[in-house]
């Protein structure tokens, strides 16, 4: 059975497309998508990388087909194409609701169209994709074939949330269990919870409250990722931890199934013992819907970002950073507490972009190599670790997911829907700043920087196109 | 390395060890995968993958192999680590191995590979 084919469309693109091939106007109009691909799993899935249109004059009159374009108008796409090794797309649109399929006419085009864009560039698939307002269906030519195929088509649309064509019909399965759940994320956000997939990096003061809240939640599938085990100063923070675990210095994956089984046996869990980024966190990580970093490096964060950015999958970072002060006067806190939860929406700004990661930052914090929460190099107590802390940061890290997968709090995929209100610079909300004297989380927002050589870089590179 | 250059560096690689060697464009970057590179003997395990990187911005080659490799005498490599690129895991290490603007791009391989058998 041939699996359908996803394909993830980022923030800005999304809106870019559909603006182009739902003009109103005396013929349909065509974007073409710059694409990677990838397979994760058993899925195959096009990355959108940029979609381009054409101008009015580039299109021809010809009466008895929706569009009709001259030749060289797409020369400098296919170029473009060539130079990067990526894929092309050929969209348009069927304006109403409902099921859509390529006409005889559309087939016919596509049956001429592909296999010049696959002479062209050979390592990677070429489609042609006609949507709906709510549906997509295409016709595709992988490396290696010799005809294009029809294909099922799956459509994600990254937004204020993860919108997914089509939608699936609400299920009411698991109505019962999570009623008053559902009152907030509906019938259809928690079927959606149960068939979605969240990695979850780093389980300790933080991951562990994570995992806790994701598995009430009644999410399907748990990749839980960290190579090392519990130790008795671990108890005060790690969520779901007995003192034999610490003893015994247990696996913290296995604890962390432990804790999952207890809340939500219907939860699939996956548990990778491994150091990120060995090969098998890789790959797990490639399967994720979101990805939850919960890790205590800059370096980790860089490699998850990359791995976001270029499959096209959120990913929520959190970090909290405490340390006792000397204060001046009595009425001064004594501690200094701060932290931040940045939502990586693929196609908005980046960790790169906000300034938590930067070649400065990245230096500093190879300087501690050896450094642990447990203890720092020279034998003084690490890092500051308070349970309530971290758990604040956590919780608002489930929120956000939550919202990505459900849509809770909108689902437009617009750029506008997605900026902080009330800010004339544009800023894109998803990067929170915790105050932890105060107890208080601010969204402080951030832009793409147009400069930002990881963003621009890695998004929707997908697969290397290995050619032999 | 210029993008003009990279052809015929490939083909020499393609002329040395045939069809284990598969390019990939990355962006600006050229990707050149030799896929079971033998390695001197006593090196765990005896072949490995060698990725070199050809970016125009860096004047030679980057060298990388799967993660885990070990030198002939079977200790790990110093001043190595494992990095996402590409999408993929690699071990980068600090092996200084000569290259200049118009060297051979075989050459430049078969010294990494030989390097391994240098603990």
């Amino acid at each position: 059975m041939t699996h359908p084919v996803e394909l993830r469309i980022p923030l800005g693109v999304g809106e870019r497309l559909q603006q182009i091939v739902f003009r109103p106007g005396n013929h349909e109009y065509v974007a073409f998508g710059l694409v990677s691909h990838a397979r994760l799993g058993t899925k195959d899935v096009l990355l959108v990388r940029e979609v381009i249109g054409l101008d009015e004059n580039q299109y021809q009159h010809a009466p008895g087909h929706g569009a009709s374009w001259s030749g060289t108008s797409m020369l400098p796409i296919t170029e473009r194409a060539t130079a990067e090794g990526l894929g092309i797309v050929v969209f348009h649109a069927h304006d109403h609701h409902g099921t859509t399929r390529l006409s005889r006419d559309d087939e016919q085009s596509a049956m001429r169209l592909l296999p010049f864009f696959q002479r062209r560039v050979p390592a990677r698939p070429h489609a042609s994709i006609v949507l709906s307002r709510d549906d997509a269906a295409g016709l595709f030519v992988y490396p290696g074939q010799d005809h294009p195929a029809r294909r099922e088509v799956r459509v994600r649309w990254y937004g204020q949330s993860i919108l997914n064509w089509p939608a699936r019909p609400a299920t009411h399965l698991q109505s019962a269990r999570f009623q008053r759940q559902e009152l907030i994320i509906g019938a259809e956000g928690q079927d959606t919870l149960a068939m979605s997939s969240i990695a979850v990096v780093g389980l300790g003061g933080g991951g562990s409250h994570v995992v806790q809240q994701l598995a009430h939640l009644g999410i399907g599938t748990l990749i839980l990722i960290d190579h090392d085990h519990a130790t008795p100063d671990n108890q005060h923070r790690l969520i779901g931890m007995t003192r034999l675990d610490g003893l015994l210095r247990r696996r913290k994956t296995s604890i962390q199934r432990r804790q999952v089984r207890r809340i939500n046996p219907d939860t699939r869990v996956t548990l990778i013992h491994e150091r990120l980024p060995m090969p098998a966190t890789i790959d797990a990580l490639k399967r994720a819907d979101v990805i939850i970093g919960c890790v205590d490096n800059l370096d980790a964060r860089a490699d998850l970002q990359q791995l976001a950015s270029r499959y096209l999958i959120p990913y929520i970072d959190i970090g909290l950073k405490a340390r006792p002060v000397t204060p001046s006067s009595a009425e001064e806190a004594r501690v200094a507490i701060g932290g931040n939860i940045a939502t990586y929406r693929p196609g908005g700004p980046c960790l790169w972009c906000t300034g938590i990661l930067s070649d400065e930052t990245l230096t500093a914090d190879r300087c501690h190599p050896e450094r642990t929460y447990a203890t720092t190099t020279d034998g003084r107590p690490g890092e500051a670790q308070v349970v309530s802390m971290n758990g604040l940061l956590a919780s608002q890290a489930v929120n956000e997911a939550l919202q990505l997968l459900t849509g809770y709090a909108g689902k437009s995929i617009t750029t506008a829907s997605s900026t902080k209100k009330h800010d004339p610079s544009g800023a894109i909300v998803g990067y929170k700043k915790f105050l932890g004297t105060t107890g208080t989380l601010d969204e402080w927002g951030a832009r793409a920087r147009h400069d930002c050589l990881h963003c621009h870089e890695d998004l929707a590179r997908g697969d290397p196109a290995w050619s032999p | 390395m210029h993008p003009d250059t990279i052809t015929g560096a490939v083909n020499e690689l393609r002329e040395r060890y045939g069809t284990d060697v598969h390019v990939a464009q990355d962006g600006a970057r050229t990707l050149v995968r030799i896929n079971d590179v033998p390695l001197p003997p006593g090196c765990q395990p005896l072949a490995t993958d060698l990725l070199l990187v050809l970016d125009p911005s860096q004047a030679k080659p980057l060298h990388y192999v799967r993660p885990g490799q070990t030198l002939s005498n079977g200790q790990p490599v110093q001043n190595s680590s494992t990095v996402v690129l590409a999408g993929e895991s690699w071990m980068t290490f600090s092996f200084n191995v000569p290259y200049l603007k118009g060297d051979s791009l075989a050459r430049f391989a078969t010294a990494v590979r030989q390097r391994f058998g240098k603990p």
